[in-house]
């Protein structure tokens, strides 16, 4: 009747690599998460990959590579085929995740751990789900749901519910918040009452959090410093996540007028932004009350940004006139916008960098935070860049021949094969460009109609386009055009040259190579780490835990230092088993339970004293096992034998033969019991009652005196509670409130 | 909980088995759909509607056969006025004092939609049921619910399916104590343009309670009709007509548009000709359309990552008649969906007289209503200012309700089987003759036995459930393994319709109670001397353990200190202990009244043997004869001698023993314990 309960930590135990764990329940295991770091470490896949047949099903929680991020290899390169559950919010913002990070990774280098077919392929996998939707495992996992609760931190982030009917209940909650923020509600953690066992991390147990206006204020004046001076502020964000709640902000602070910053402009720079928004336009019924509130009563959504401009390149952004502000991905700055803006912008002292995210050690984004900047950074420059000269056409030479050969190929097959290579050569386009719609004009359509008239800023008056000059030339409008002014140039002279490439970088169909250089880079810009992670910090952390309360924790991901403080705060508390595997570990966490189902009689429940205690009744019940004849009240009355589940019929049959009926046990036989109070007396809730009953009290130390001194009570710890007082009237009234506070079986 | 009880009804609510399901609307009519489900003691409200016919008071349902304050919970399937136009009433009217859910598309909608029929409704202010205040007021008590999220409310789970029908529509699963129900609310089966079909719940209802709006009647298939109505269309604006569709505003008018702007971008020689939309609310409403794709169908969200289809490319928002330059062809669509006043009204009464024009009747009418009466056809109509006109355009009807028609709701049947089927929202007519075609279809099938209702207003459908109970037997009390006869003893657990069977220690493990201990003192005044004291305890309990020099325990379970003349009664409480207090209590008492000290203090803890010996053979003489028992004897063994047979009486554990007789040994026992027991002090354990 016990469950094996095991815990393998893969990553993410004992220090802050991604989180990815393998829970084992009987024999049915659970991959909690797959994240991959920034680089992509091979160590961790290859144990991971060992494991990669045995699993029955995917948990994600959120949508960032940091949870998810090695889905797509698992998928696509290890053949990992099993059903994936994760919230709406979480597949959508996820495949945006994915897709930046592999362009941006495109960009620069040759990537091949994955392709957005892989994405595609991996995705396809997840089964969505909504918050509080319980899904019943099938096969090895039969009587396991899982279910997912609103966890805060990201758009979908999820909190999984792991239950085995009546034996277990586990949670496994990582980066959860419970705070409410702009765009999303906190956690509902706490609503959960003494789970079995609670998976979660320590990452933040040591970390102390500013107060959110505190940070806000923080990252507002930093923006108008910077701004006034005319500088550019870069802040790295992720691709689909934290990001909504920033540019959700900045917006909404553009939107203040007194605010000054109508001047300045807002952009919004990665390579999905355009569908990030519309994915979060539809999704507000994922997001906080307050937002739901205002939707359903202004019908704007709040996502329908008026100044926030989006960008899916560097070209688009130098379109944007500075002095700006961009929201740029990724977080750590190791790959795509943020490190192209980066490299351009730091040198300038005016310009500021804000990182709200602290992401990896070793990576670009965790070296500031921890060194700050105004130091000397060695890094290495990779990007795509045009073939140019003899490179160019060795290249173009040897396409000539590919060509002539599989001409010569075509010649020698059949008509019918043309057909496929046609299907071929179109599948290959669509490769290239894929199914990641990227829109060339930044202005979204706001209206809903077509609108029925063209409107004029004044009299309409129609310009005769000119085709041609008097002389019969061409009038080419780019010949005539004023060299555009690059603001990026003129604030980092040395970037001048590099700036034709990059405008064409993205330009996938004509061939590139990717070069590399490593470069010394002063970072003279303001560098500063604002805490936008959207995590419960460490004080919260304790206080939540301690009120779950459960029998069994397992605490993973977060430094050595910070595990170990956690642990010993929780060790203090009683009943409560604490593991903190380190990575590679398993933690068996199987506890005994011992249960079984027996049907009750009519008899037996109609003659139950039931006593009222918190949230449940309660009764003292002695009865016997009997066998009974079960066709007769084994199923509702009014039920038929269906003939469709007529093997799940079985099946339940066989189980109905196992349940046992309990009878009453005669008078006579039963033996006395001790009696039992149940429920946790605070002295404070007592005193309201005897308030309520005119009988007065008051506290002195920490004993409660009723009745002029006469009566006290005292409480000792583990729910003691001690009546004391003269023989007295009402001694005898203050006894029968006290026990009314307890149910009594 | 309600904790009234009728006072009629021997078993408490909580514990009967009797499922009622009462429409108190839409029982046997169309609209106002409101119906109550009472079972265990829950009872809950499903939509809360009012008649599109009738006005003010009237329009509601007949809830004046319920207490609003009973109520647990009400759920709201979709947006449309006659299942949500009375909730703002009902929620800030009443003292209902529930939770109510509906899903996010309905409460965005509900809102703008109520706020247009409060503006629209011309009826005197005193008669109205709300005010714009009332219906603002009512969205903070609404809650939301995602599609297949589950709720828990007072221990009644419930969940939504999709039901097609229009935005946000859900059909809800309710199961209370195992039994469940579920509530269709309006449903189709067909996936449109936007919408998805209603989806077939994976488990078995108990009960069906379904729409029945379309009896027996049988859609046309949905490419037929879209085609025939695009021809239509095409048609009327080629011929330089000017077409006109009447539609309400919200539900099905944004599948027209679909259509028709799809067909427009289709057709590049179109592209001249104008599609206008007037409907303010229409608009307002858009914004939601354009959020919640994901309650539609998977095309639509597919095509949410590329572009939105509800931002429409050829169909321009017209405000009013004012705004319109009717000047050729082109297509309108109006609301109200009847003609009964406002824009679609106007533009029929100006282009009627002339045959190139055409009306295309898009949804249900009522009889009554003028879209009902241009249907059969007249040669003349008459306007709202009362003057005649020539009908020469053309009229068309197609269809594009989403209700279930019969082929759909048999299906759903068929799949779901349920034991009992409740027919609402329907006409009568059209309701009794689905009900026997179902009765038909199931008449010559034994294996399922199905049994259709279709209660009028108020009229109650009374069905039982046995409700089997089990319980979980955990922890310690469960270690060992169950068979036959084992006894257990422990803590039954109660919660929201489930037991859980607990040892006492295992409480708080499994759940968040906890065992409490109270220890109680009680002190009272005592000037007597300790051996008075002493005396009388232990003419009460028997035996006294003296602990230590001033303090004794008694019952084994209450301490007595006595201490500078006060006595200090220290015990663990429980109902025995109190009991064992107060008699502690009342020898204390007794011994302070008693104002001689006796000067015989017996301390007679043990009885004296000799005694109970001598008693026992001058007993035994007189009841079997003198000669019967020897005179003389030494130790604990006695024997006694009644016609030769021989009774051997053990003395230290007092039992007899005589191989001959068996009565003759009875009657010896019970006699000498007999007299032990009125010899022996009290024993208490």
């Amino acid at each position: 009747m016990t469950s094996i309960i095991k815990l393998h930590a893969i990553s993410g135990a004992m220090d802050e690599s991604p989180p990815c764990y393998i829970l084992q329940v009987d024999d049915f295991r659970i991959l909690l998460d797959c994240g991959w770091d920034e680089n992509f470490d091979q160590d961790f896949m290859k144990e991971l990959r060992r494991y990669i047949h045995q699993i029955d099903a995917v948990l994600l929680s959120y949508p960032d590579p940091l949870h998810l991020g090695a889905l797509p290899y698992l998928v696509g390169k290890c053949g990992l085929n099993c059903s994936i559950y994760a919230t709406i919010p979480v597949y959508k913002m996820g495949q945006m995740f994915m897709y930046d990070l592999y362009q941006s990774r495109h960009n620069m280098e040759e990537f091949e751990l994955f392709t957005l077919d892989d994405v595609d392929a991996a995705f396809d996998k997840i089964i969505q789900l909504k918050y509080n939707q319980s899904v019943p495992m099938k096969g090895k996992g039969y009587g396991l749901t899982v279910t997912p609760l609103p966890a805060g931190h990201m758009i979908g982030g999820t909190i999984w519910k792991i239950v085995k009917v009546g034996e277990e209940d586990i949670v496994y909650a990582v980066d959860f918040n419970h705070k409410k923020e702009r765009h999303l509600n906190g956690s509902e953690l706490e609503r959960l009452q003494r789970p079995s066992l609670v998976i979660t991390d320590a990452f933040n147990a040591t970390y102390k959090q500013t107060r959110r206006r505190a940070r806000d204020e923080k990252l507002m004046t930093n923006i108008l410093q910077t701004l006034r001076s005319n500088g550019n502020v870069l802040i790295t964000v992720d691709t689909a996540g934290r990001v909504l709640e920033l540019a959700h902000m900045l917006d909404q602070l553009w939107r203040n007028k007194d605010s000054g910053l109508l001047a300045y402009s807002l952009a919004l720079l990665n390579n999905v932004s355009y569908n990030v928004v519309e994915f979060a336009k539809s999704q507000i019924e994922w997001m906080s009350d307050k937002l739901m509130r205002t939707f359903e009563g202004a019908r704007n959504n709040p996502f329908q940004f008026k100044h926030l401009q989006l960008c899916h390149s560097i070209a688009e952004l130098s379109r944007v006139p500075s002095p700006k502000v961009v929201l740029a991905s990724t977080p750590d700055m190791e790959c795509g916008f943020s490190r192209e803006l980066f490299l351009q912008w730091s040198s300038n002292p005016h310009n500021s960098i804000i990182i709200t995210n602290r992401t990896s050690p070793g990576t670009l984004a965790r070296q500031l935070i921890e060194n700050g900047g105004n130091v000397p950074l060695n890094l290495e420059i990779r990007r795509r860049v045009r073939l140019e000269g003899a490179e160019l056409e060795e290249y173009q030479r040897k396409e000539r021949e590919n060509k002539e050969k599989s001409q010569e190929k075509n010649e020698d097959l059949d008509m019918s094969d043309e057909s496929e290579d046609e299907m071929d050569s179109l599948s290959s386009v669509a490769k290239g460009k894929h199914d990641l719609l990227v829109k060339a004009e930044t202005k979204v359509q706001t209206g809903f109609f077509k609108s029925n008239k063209k409107q004029y800023p004044m009299f309409p008056f129609f310009e005769e386009k000119v085709k041609f000059d008097e002389y019969g030339e061409i009038i080419r409008p780019e010949d005539y055009k004023m060299v555009d002014s690059n603001p990026e140039a003129e604030d980092n002279k040395e970037n001048v040259d590099l700036k034709e490439e990059e405008i064409t970088a993205d330009i996938t169909e004509v061939p590139t190579k990717c070069i590399s250089v490593t470069k010394t880079v002063r970072v003279m810009a303001q560098v500063q780490y604002i805490d936008f992670e959207g995590r419960s910090d460490g004080e919260s952390l304790q206080k939540i835990l301690e009120q779950l309360h459960p029998r069994r924790l397992i605490l993973v991901r977060g430094t050595p230092d910070s595990t170990h403080a956690m642990l010993n705060h929780c060790r203090q508390w009683n009943g409560v088993r604490v593991f903190a595997p380190s990575r590679g570990e398993v933690v068996d966490a199987t506890t005994e339970t011992y249960i079984y189902q027996v049907r009750l009689t009519d008899a037996l429940v109609s003659a139950l004293e039931l006593k009222k205690g918190k949230e449940a009744e309660l009764a003292w019940l002695d009865a016997q096992i009997v066998v009974r004849d079960m066709s007769k009240d084994a199923k509702p009355v009014t039920m038929d034998v269906d003939d469709i589940d007529k093997e799940e019929e079985e099946k339940g049959k066989m189980e109905i033969d196992q349940i046992y009926t309990l009878e009453p046990l005669p008078l006579n036989q039963v033996v006395g019991h001790q009696t039992a109070f149940i429920n946790e007396l605070k002295l404070s809730d007592f005193r309201q009652v005897l308030n309520k009953n005119s009988i007065p009290s008051e506290f002195s130390g920490g004993v409660l005196w009723c009745c002029n001194g006469t009566i006290a009570l005292r409480r000792h710890e583990a729910g003691r509670v001690i009546l004391e007082g003269c023989l007295s009237e009402d001694y005898y009234r203050v006894r029968e409130l006290l026990y009314d506070q307890y149910a009594i079986v | 909980m309600s904790a009234r009880k009728k006072p009629d009804s021997q078993v408490p609510a909580e514990e009967s088995d009797l499922l009622l399901i009462r429409p108190l609307g839409a029982g046997q009519e169309v609209g106002r759909s409101c119906i109550m489900l009472e079972f265990k003691g829950k009872k809950i409200m499903l939509d809360c509607g009012i008649h599109p016919g009738l006005s003010g008071m009237d329009a509601l349902p007949f809830v004046d056969l319920i207490e609003a304050d009973e109520i647990d919970l009400l759920l709201i399937s979709h947006f449309h006025l006659d299942h949500c136009g009375a909730l703002p009433w009902f929620l800030q009217k009443t003292s209902f004092k529930g939770r109510c859910f509906m899903t996010h598309a309905t409460k965005a909608i509900y809102r703008w939609l109520l706020s247009d029929y409060i503006k629209v409704s011309n009826i005197a202010t005193e008669q109205m049921l709300y005010t714009e205040a009332d219906l603002e007021s009512s969205m903070d008590k609404i809650e939301t619910i995602n599609f297949h999220e589950e709720k828990d409310v007072f221990g009644i789970k419930f969940w939504a399916y999709n039901a097609g029908h229009v935005l946000g529509a859900a059909m809800f699963m309710i199961e209370i104590a195992g039994v469940k129900i579920l509530y269709t609310g309006d449903f189709s089966r067909q996936e449109d343009r936007h919408l998805m079909a209603a989806e077939i719940p994976n488990v078995h209802p108990d009960v069906l309670i379904t729409e029945s709006t379309y009896g027996t009647h049988i859609h046309e298939k949905r490419e037929e009709r879209e085609s025939r109505f695009t021809a239509l269309v095409h048609d009327i604006v080629n011929r330089g007509g000017r077409c006109l569709i009447p539609v309400f505003a919200l539900g099905r008018a944004q599948e027209l548009l679909l259509i028709l702007d799809e067909y427009w971008s289709q057709h590049p020689e179109l592209h001249d000709i104008p599609i206008y939309y007037a409907s303010s609310l229409a608009k307002k409403c858009m914004a939601v359309y354009q959020t919640y794709v994901n309650a539609m169908n998977d095309k639509i969200r597919r095509q949410i990552a590329i572009n939105n289809p509800f931002v429409f490319r050829h169909i321009s928002n017209l405000k009013g008649i004012d705004h319109f330059e009717d000047i050729g062809p082109c297509v309108v669509m109006a609301s109200p969906g009847m003609m009964q006043s406002g824009l679609s009204r106007e533009l029929f009464e100006s282009w009627c007289t002339d045959s190139k024009n055409g009306v295309i009747i898009a949804g249900y009418c009522v009889e009554g209503t003028l879209a009902k009466t241009i249907l059969s056809e007249p040669e003349e109509i008459t306007t709202m200012s009362g003057q005649k006109l020539p009908l020469k355009m053309s009229v068309d009807y197609i269809s594009f309700s989403a209700h279930t028609d019969y082929q759909q709701t048999s299906e759903f049947i068929r799949i779901l089987k349920p034991p009992h089927v409740v027919l609402v929202h329907g006409e009568q007519n059209e309701m009794s003759r689905l009900k026997a075609a179902l009765q038909r279809e199931y008449e010559d099938d034994p294996s399922t036995k199905m049994e259709l209702h279709n209660p009028r207003n108020t009229v109650a459908v009374e069905l039982y459930f046995r409700g089997e109970k089990t319980a979980k037997v955990m922890g310690t009390l469960a270690m060992e393994k169950p068979r036959p006869g084992h006894k257990l003893s422990g803590i039954l657990v109660k919660r929201n319709f489930n037991y859980h069977m607990l040892a006492a220690c295992d409480l708080s493990k499994y759940t968040d109670m906890t065992m409490s201990q109270v220890v109680q003192r009680q002190s009272v005044h005592y000037s007597g001397a300790l051996p008075v004291l002493r005396l009388l305890l232990s003419q009460v309990s028997g035996n006294v353990e003296m602990l230590e020099e001033k303090k004794m325990r008694v019952f084994q379970s209450v301490d007595i200190t006595l201490d500078n003349k006060i006595v200090m009664l220290e015990w663990i409480a429980t109902p025995v202990n109190d009991m064992y207090a107060d008699a502690v209590l009342a020898a204390v008492m007794q011994a302070e009244i008693l104002d001689t000290t006796p000067s015989f203090f017996p301390i007679q803890s043990k009885m004296d043997r000799m005694h109970f010996k001598e008693c026992l053979i001058e007993m035994l003489q007189e009841m079997f004869g003198e000669d019967s028992v020897p005179k003389i004897f030494k130790g604990e063994k006695l024997y006694v001698t009644v016609d030769g047979k021989k009774a051997n009486i053990d003395l230290l554990n007092l039992e007899v023993c005589c191989e001959e007789d068996e009565a003759f040994q009875q009657i010896v026992q019970t006699a000498v314990t007999k007299l032990y027991q009125s010899l022996a002090p009290p024993r208490t354990d």
